[in-house]
């Protein structure tokens, strides 16, 4: 996900100090990964440099950097660019999870065992994030439900595997 | 502790093998996700679990009573006592109002009507259907019938109940809110769920999974 | 016009549809009309088969004029033998062309004799052995048809050469065109009831057979509605459904109709046994057969459908029903009530009756229970919640889908109804018949009246000889005239002689009783003055002693006959009998059967009670078949609504039955849900019934009899279908509740 957008985005509302811009985007966003200072302010200085923010004032102050921002008129444009623009779908064609099943066939190794154990280990993972996700608020519900639809994806994946893996073992075979 | 304990069965309709020795542990309280490709036995397994049917061979145990050797009616009460039910579609009485729905298998233990229908009003309020209560089933969205269904499963406080693919006909959202309440409302209650499903979203419900593959089930160990 | 005969096309082939189901809902629905169309047929013969016999009775008379001499003589000579009437002619060929009666290839020469074959059976039986000395003939041949009546006559033709020409027994000729008499207007409007209330149900029945299994139809067709199929079309299908039982019914009453044909002749009651050919519908009334039956079809199935044209998706989702509105329900109870009551003590024997008001009373009444019936299930079941889990299920069904049951137990109750208001009916009668049996059970005289040839004297020799009989005494009868023209019976003897024929206490020579008539006529009283038969000379009656007998009339002592002309009146024998012999009348007769055609004899004393016991034991079993066979009919019918239910129902009832709900609790519900509807159509066409005969009853001025045992063994007839239906049903349940009902397929 690009940063500087959901900075941009964030700017929206109003000019904001480089510190608050990363708790609100930690508290939207953030999750498992909130952001570093150095991430934000490396990541200001070239919308800065591109022109998409200005610097609206320093404050009198004992703190490290009290700097506000706020976005320009190309800034705008450029956030109402990314919103216009769908994501790329990704096409997964690389994928690890399949390699190493066919490499478990090629060593004669099992299969079934690879499958069963990733199996595991998204189950338990989706279980966590229903856990929080009953537990949570809207917000939280959305973003493990996001979670839960892929890994779910994965599963299903895994589950037709399982089911082909014969017709697989004779494919490499040949 | 182990509250039903299924062991090696065996159930064939016609030449159709439907389980091939599978087995189960329930222990009391646990949410246990069964999974499994569509064909692979799973109804056929809750169905032994709860006595609707008799294998053909193998023990069904539950608190040390053996399922397979009691008499219809012995498993019938059984049925409406200990246990709850919850399946995909067209469980609720059509002509009842699903009031009556949840109070009927109360109504069945001899409760007096007005006590059934105070307790069944209680928990069709837990399950944010109170609206509905003197609407019949035809009358609901599906989402609202199968929360008065898990109402009607858990109303006599059962110690096990079983959910046949209970979100089978409801779209995502309305799928969640029904497991969301259905295990929230078990675990309050400790009752113990089997959740017969084949997708991964519903059974991340579950405490731990039972992968049922051609009649014969494993169970699944995971690291929380 | 082509979009229409597709719509009807498509509603035959949904109908017809292929699947097995189908075809049995179409073979129930054409067995269901087949009945009624069998009925109506039959009904629609009765003209015909009365109207031969009045030909038949027509070509028998004789023409008493013509050209020149008779070339043939006649005498009338029926005769009774115990409660039978055996009616026949002895004749006597002047000339060898003679001509003769329909039915004999020839005429009997002295001492020959054709009889019909009923007479020849009876002859030949053990029974006839006393009837053998009165027919001493050789029989020569029986009777075709078409000299007969019907098939179950008692007829003879014999040849006796003793004949004389006088003035009454010239022929020349057989056959008279011309009306005959009819009915007598009471017995032709008691039929017209008959008819209705019979005829009735089966109109109503068509109705319930076109809607058998239609609640499925109905969800069918509102499925076509939802889909955008327009009102119009939708009804143009239905019709075609509906079009397909009726024409399948039509051949199946038509091939009943001639099934049944042939058992005709072995109806019971000689007077209502017809020859199966002449069982055959008129051309107007088979048409209107032909015609009216599918259309009635049609309309029922689409009056029926208004629901389901106006709401659509309340069929399909279950919904709660409209309620149904009393108001116009009521009305033509009462209006049938209101009519019948106009209308009471007004019929009697002379009187012409207003036919219209009574038929269309009775119609009304009986109209009135499939309408209200409907609303009257909906009201009691509204009002219960049900105190058991299996009551509070069959409750709930019947309040979501009161009309189908309903409309099946409808059918029923209007048999029912009609069937308990011929039963009162018939009570009614038979309690008068056996009340005038009983007044004349103990009457112990044979009146022997003779043809003048006759030597009395002989007679009476002949007679005191006969076994069995105590006393043989001459009574002198004539009929007088009184001052307002009404006919008066006179009969004059002594004191012993009277005594035989009414209660004559203290008589001595000089005295005169009087047995008086029925209340409707006048009696002569002292001092009138009468004129006597075949007299000019007037009488005066002196006074009068009341007595009593079952002849009404005046009986007079030699002595307070003074002055009456006696010189035209017959002489009657009273041969007093000894009751303690069996058939003592018959033993009687057998000794003065010589004289045949010469001497008549009239023994009311005959006991007919078996014989009416057996007439009304007849017509009783008929009733209790036709009720019997209807009720097997809405049986079934209910057989399919309910294993249509449990069928539409599998799904929650195997729901319930896994988690847990007992397999009697289910049953049980089954049993409430045909119960309740067949309980309260029961109550209601029993009271239907009851007031239907107690009204019809009171317009022909009669007695109420109620038939107890009768209506009770009709209810049980219904309460028994209910628990065989349940039973049946029973199987599916068990079926339907089976694991396997939980699989979704």
């Amino acid at each position: 996900m690009s940063i500087g957008h959901a900075l941009l985005g964030l700017l929206e509302g109003g000019p904001r100090h480089g510190y608050d811009l990363k708790r609100a985007y930690d508290e939207r966003f953030g999750h498992d990964r909130p952001l570093h200072y150095g991430q934000v302010y490396s990541t200001l200085s070239r919308l800065l440099k591109n022109g998409f923010v200005s610097e609206a004032g320093v404050e009198a102050g004992d703190g490290p950097e009290r700097k506000r921002y706020a976005i320009t008129d190309a800034g705008v444009t450029d956030v109402e660019r990314w919103l216009g623009t769908p994501e790329k779908p990704e096409p997964y064609l690389q994928n690890t999870l399949y390699a190493k099943v066919v490499l478990a066939l090629l060593s004669g190794r099992s299969a079934t065992e690879v499958l069963d154990a990733q199996r595991s280990a998204h189950l338990a993972t989706m279980r966590g994030l229903t856990r929080r996700k009953s537990d949570g608020d809207l917000a939280d519900q959305l973003i493990c439900d996001f979670a839960l639809f892929h890994l779910e994806a994965d599963l299903r994946w895994l589950e037709l595997t399982a089911a082909r893996l014969d017709e697989l073992a004779e494919e490499i075979a040949k | 502790m182990s509250l039903l304990v299924a062991q090696d069965l065996h159930k064939s309709f016609g030449r159709t093998r439907a389980l091939e020795g599978a087995g189960l542990t329930i222990r009391a309280g646990e949410i246990v996700a069964v999974m499994g490709p569509s064909g692979s036995g799973k109804s056929t397994l809750l169905h032994c679990l709860a006595g609707i049917l008799p294998p053909d061979s193998g023990t069904v145990t539950y608190r040390d009573r053996e399922l397979t050797t009691m008499s219809d009616s012995a498993r019938s009460e059984l049925r409406r006592t200990e246990f709850g039910f919850v399946f995909q579609f067209g469980q609720l009485v059509p002509e009842l109002t699903c009031l009556e729905n949840v109070a009927l298998p109360l109504r069945l233990s001899g409760v007096k009507r007005r006590d059934a229908e105070r307790a069944a009003r209680e928990w069709m309020a837990r399950l944010e259907v109170d609206a509905v209560a003197d609407q019949r089933p035809g009358e609901t969205s599906g989402g609202q019938g199968q929360r008065v269904a898990v109402a009607r499963a858990l109303v006599t406080g059962p110690k096990v109940v079983f959910a046949d693919e209970p979100t089978g006909a409801l779209d995502s959202l309305n799928g969640e809110r029904v497991m969301h309440l259905l295990t929230t409302a078990a675990r309050e209650t400790g009752a113990a769920v089997v959740l017969v499903t084949h997708e991964p979203r519903v059974a991340a419900y579950s405490d731990r999974e039972v992968v049922v593959r051609d009649g014969r089930s494993r169970d699944v160990e995971f690291v929380r | 016009m082509n979009r229409v005969l597709s719509d009807l096309a498509l509603g035959v082939r949904l109908a017809v549809g292929g699947s097995r189901k189908s075809w049995v809902r179409l073979a129930l629905q054409g067995v269901g009309i087949g009945m009624c169309v069998a009925v109506l047929l039959l009904a629609a013969s009765i003209p015909t088969a009365f109207g031969n016999r009045d030909l038949r009775g027509n070509g028998r008379d004789v023409v008493s004029e013509g050209a020149g001499p008779a070339p043939l003589l006649l005498e009338h000579g029926s005769m009774p033998f115990r409660s039978h009437h055996i009616s026949g002619d002895y004749v006597r060929a002047l000339t060898p062309d003679a001509p003769k009666p329909p039915g004999v290839q020839r005429l009997p020469a002295d001492g020959e004799i054709f009889v019909s074959p009923r007479l020849a059976a009876l002859l030949a039986s053990p029974e006839g052995e006393l009837l053998r000395p009165r027919f001493p003939q050789k029989i020569i041949g029986t009777f075709a048809e078409e000299g007969l009546d019907g098939p179950q006559d008692l007829r003879f033709l014999a040849g006796d050469g003793k004949i004389e020409p006088s003035s009454g027994n010239r022929v020349h000729a057989f056959g008279r065109t011309g009306p005959g008499g009819g009915l007598p207007p009471i017995l032709s409007m008691l039929s017209v009831v008959g008819a209705v209330v019979l005829l009735f149900p089966v109109l109503v029945f068509v109705g319930v057979a076109t809607r058998l299994a239609a609640a499925q139809r109905d969800r069918r067709l509102a499925a076509l509605r939802l889909v955008g199929a327009g009102a119009v079309r939708v009804r143009l299908i239905a019709s075609g459904e509906a079009l397909a039982g009726a024409l399948v019914g039509l051949v199946i009453g038509f091939g009943l109709m001639f099934a049944l044909r042939p058992f005709a002749d072995d109806i019971p009651i000689p007077e209502l046994a017809v020859f199966p050919a002449d069982l055959t519908p008129t051309l107007p009334l088979t048409l209107t057969v032909g015609v009216a039956v599918p259309v009635l079809a049609v309309l029922t199935s689409v009056f029926a459908m208004r629901r389901t044209i106006i709401e659509p998706l309340g069929v399909v989702r279950e919904q709660k029903p409209v309620r149904r509105r009393l108001w116009w329900r009521v009305f033509p109870a009462l209006a049938g009530a209101a009519l019948l009551a106009s209308q009471f003590g007004k019929v009697d024997e002379t009187s012409e009756p207003a036919q219209w008001p009574i038929v269309a009373g009775v119609v009304l009444l009986m109209f009135a229970i499939p309408v209200l019936l409907p609303w009257l299930v909906e009201r009691v079941v509204h009002r219960m919640r049900g105190a058991t889990p299996a009551l509070q299920l069959a409750v709930r069904r019947l309040q979501l889908d009161a009309g189908t049951a309903a409309r099946v137990v409808g059918g029923v109750a209007v048999v029912l109804a009609g069937t308990v208001t011929l039963q009162m009916t018939l009570a009614g009668v038979e309690h008068e018949v056996k009340a005038d049996e009983a007044a004349e059970a103990n009457y112990r005289h044979l009146a022997v009246s003779m043809h003048e040839a006759v030597d009395v004297p002989e007679l009476t020799g002949v007679l005191a000889k006969a076994p069995g009989v105590v006393s043989v005494q001459e009574l002198t009868r004539t009929y007088g005239t009184l001052p307002n023209n009404d006919y008066v019976a006179i009969a004059v003897g002594s004191c012993a002689a009277l005594e035989s024929m009414a209660e004559v206490p203290d008589c001595s020579d000089g005295k005169a009783f009087i047995v008086p008539s029925e209340k409707s006529r006048d009696d002569a009283e002292a001092g009138d003055v009468l004129g006597i038969e075949k007299s000019d000379s007037p009488w005066t009656v002196p006074r009068l002693e009341p007595s009593a007998g079952s002849r009404p009339g005046l009986y007079l002592t030699p002595a307070a006959a003074r002055g009456m002309s006696l010189a035209e009146a017959t002489t009657e024998v009273q041969a007093e009998l000894d009751t303690a012999l069996p058939d003592a009348a018959e033993h009687a007769r057998n000794a003065i059967a010589f004289h045949s055609w010469r001497v008549y004899s009239y023994y009311v004393g005959q006991d007919d009670s078996a014989e009416i016991e057996q007439v009304f034991f007849a017509v009783r079993r008929a009733l209790y078949a036709a009720a019997l066979l209807t009720l097997l009919l809405a049986g079934a019918s209910l057989l399919v609504v309910g294993l249509e239910q449990v069928r539409e129902r599998r799904r929650p009832l195997a729901v319930m039955a896994a988690s847990g709900v007992p397999r009697g609790t289910l049953a049980r519900s089954l049993v409430w849900q045909n119960a309740i509807p067949l309980v309260i159509s029961t109550v209601v066409s029993v009271a239907t019934g009851i007031l239907l005969g107690v009204l019809v009853t009171r317009v022909f001025d009669g007695e109420v009899a109620y038939d107890w045992t009768g209506i009770g063994i009709v209810t049980g007839i219904s309460v028994g279908m209910v628990v065989l239906v349940t039973a049946l049903t029973l199987p599916s349940l068990r079926r339907a509740t089976g694991a396997l009902g939980l699989r979704t397929e």
